[in-house]
């Protein structure tokens, strides 16, 4: 299908502070993030992207997340702090839900939304009900009923 | 039809559609193509663009999965993928120009992986394939043969072609359609010989052998450096221990190296240069332009010194060129005193931006601090009040007894304190009680004033 190739264009070039970890097969890459800019809640920090794309992408949002790796592997990815991504990496933004999609979306397009997401950032906090959330959430992101309240971060 | 709305778009078949049809999107582009003739949503050149209200244009195949999905069932309007526009018409014509755009991009034809090595624009692609592709596999003409056969292979000759020849010299079973290629390039008794070494080995070898033979002569590795000699591949290494260029080969070598980065520093120094050149003659032109400035003012002096004193003149002459000399030092002087000078005014008034900035930052803090405090002071102050209303109460009372008996002096104009005393009192108080306000008077301004402090 074509978009393969619509992926395969990325790895041509991707934009400043983000690139491909792991794109070896078309149902999930993952991208690692940086923010760019001074914000001290991130600086210096690498943060490790999950996208599962389903075969009806880009008519689909695919799933992004992020994902933790340890501290003591060799390229240790914490999640981020923001009152707007749950400890377990999943990410409330509407962009990434079926209603918020659009198919002129791409990788690239959502990476720099979720590191803008990251510098317009400033508090040191997890979305309320965290503790909550991660434990009994079972469903799959796209099918979980956020609410899209604050559209200030 | 050009505008259809969205029922009529999601029924309606692309202008062609067939099962052997070229994925136009899976094709391989030659060369890249301008940006804007890439559909947004699959990132190809457009395939049949269609348009929306908004003017973004599309794939049709793209929007109608699109639609399919983001359709909104009840108001039957759909949100422009790239802008989010409502939309509930689809426009079928585009300008021609940009169907014509996308049909002229070159790409391979994709049966590139059969053998085809043609290049040519994409509109073309389908007729290619079609009609002229020899690389086509096409089924074999014989009805009782199952096998496919690339077209042009088959030729003008409408039979099958699969039988298998032996081939005469290798012994082996060759297919009919594969002989031809067997029989001039790949049977391994065809033989060649080498043009330099004269030894015959199998055509397919040849390539490697060139590489290698020892009798091929070939010029020697210092040649660029002006070795005249050319050499046998085998005694180059004889050679190449007595030519003395070989030998210095890698001292040129360095020596290029270091002449290209000295003509890179030299590149760089002119330019450099040259911007100081020009500064310079910016700073000569100034000069130039006062100093004739001073001369003026000069030769309007001296020609006033000269009515009353014509013999002086000569005197004049020199000292008003000694005069010019000091006076272009002097503007130098001035002009380098009126450089520092500013960047000093502008330094004094980066930091009076900063200063500026701090004190109101200071002060804003203060501010809050300061107005916190008048809250709680506010507070307070409010919280006493109440607590000597409550106490007054009962002396308010006593006294208004009393007072009812002393005297009944009250003027139309503390009427309404009156009513205003009797709707904050106690219930129980009688409506005489209050006819009387003498001894009370001290309290309303209080009383006033804790109206307008209620938030």
């Amino acid at each position: 299908m074509f978009a393969s190739k619509r992926l395969g264009k990325m790895k041509e070039h991707t934009p400043p502070g983000i690139s491909i970890a792991k794109s070896d097969n078309l149902e999930e890459w993952q991208m690692d993030i940086k923010v760019l800019d001074n914000n001290p809640l991130y600086k210096d920090q690498t943060y490790r992207l999950k996208f599962s794309f389903s075969n009806k992408y880009p008519i689909e949002p695919p799933e992004v997340q992020f994902i933790e790796l340890p501290v003591s592997s060799d390229t240790p990815r914490p999640i981020p702090m923001h009152p707007h991504i749950y400890s377990n990496g999943i990410i409330c933004l509407d962009l990434l839900s079926s209603s918020g999609w659009s198919p002129v979306q791409t990788c690239e397009s959502v990476c720099m939304s979720i590191q803008s997401m990251l510098t317009a950032n400033s508090r040191n906090e997890r979305p309320p009900g965290d503790s909550e959330f991660v434990a009994y959430n079972r469903r799959r992101i796209r099918d979980i009923p956020f609410v899209y309240e604050d559209d200030n971060v | 039809m050009s505008t259809m709305d969205l029922q009529e778009f999601l029924a309606s078949e692309a202008t062609h559609d067939r099962d052997d049809l070229v994925d136009l999107r899976a094709l391989d582009f030659v060369s890249s193509y301008d940006s804007h003739l890439m559909c947004p949503i699959c990132h190809c050149p457009f395939v049949e663009p269609v348009r929306l209200q908004c003017d973004h244009v599309f794939c049709y195949k793209c929007l109608q999965s699109a639609i399919t999905i983001f359709r909104s069932a009840d108001t039957d309007e759909f949100p422009c993928p790239s802008c989010r526009t409502p939309t509930s018409r689809v426009s079928t014509s585009v300008p021609r120009l940009l169907i014509n755009m996308c049909d002229e991009i070159q790409v391979q034809c994709p049966l590139q992986a059969e053998g085809c090595a043609e290049v040519l624009p994409r509109g073309h692609v389908q007729s290619h394939v079609d009609k002229y592709c020899g690389y086509r596999l096409v089924p074999c003409p014989d009805d009782s043969c199952e096998k496919t056969i690339r077209k042009k292979d088959l030729q003008s000759e409408e039979r099958c072609l699969h039988g298998y020849f032996r081939c005469s010299r290798c012994e082996e079973d060759v297919m009919e359609k594969d002989y031809e290629e067997h029989d001039e390039e790949l049977c391994p008794s065809l033989e060649t010989s080498c043009v330099d070494c004269g030894t015959t080995l199998p055509q397919r070898e040849l390539k490697k052998h060139v590489d290698t033979c020892p009798d091929v002569v070939s010029p020697c590795s210092a040649s660029k450096y002006g070795c005249p000699v050319k050499i046998r591949r085998a005694d180059s290494a004889i050679h190449e221990q007595i030519c003395p260029l070989v030998s210095m080969g890698p001292y040129f070598e360095a020596q290029n190296t270091r002449l290209n980065s000295l003509e890179l520093t030299m590149r760089h120094l002119q330019q450099r240069n040259e911007i100081f050149e020009d500064g310079m003659a910016n700073i000569r032109t100034t000069l130039l332009e006062s100093a004739r400035a001073g001369r003026g003012s000069n030769r309007r002096r001296s020609l006033t010194e000269d009515d009353m004193n014509p013999t002086r003149s000569e005197d004049d002459e020199s000292a008003e060129r000694s005069s010019n000399v000091f006076s272009s030092n002097a503007t130098t002087y001035l002009l380098s005193l009126h450089e520092s000078l500013r960047e000093e005014v502008n330094q004094v008034s980066h930091a009076l931006t900063d200063l500026d900035a701090r004190a109101s930052m200071t002060i804003m803090n203060e501010c809050l601090r300061i107005k916190e405090d008048m809250a709680h002071t506010n507070a307070a102050v409010n919280s006493v009040r109440l607590q000597v209303q409550w106490l007054m109460n009962p002396r308010l009372h006593n006294g208004a007894r009393t007072g009812g008996i002393r005297s009944n002096t009250a003027t139309p104009g503390n009427e309404t304190a009156r009513s205003q005393l009797t709707s904050t009192s106690a219930p129980g108080s009688s409506s005489a009680a209050g006819s009387s306000l003498g001894p009370l008077r001290p309290r309303r301004p209080s009383d006033s004033g804790r109206e307008g402090t209620k938030l």
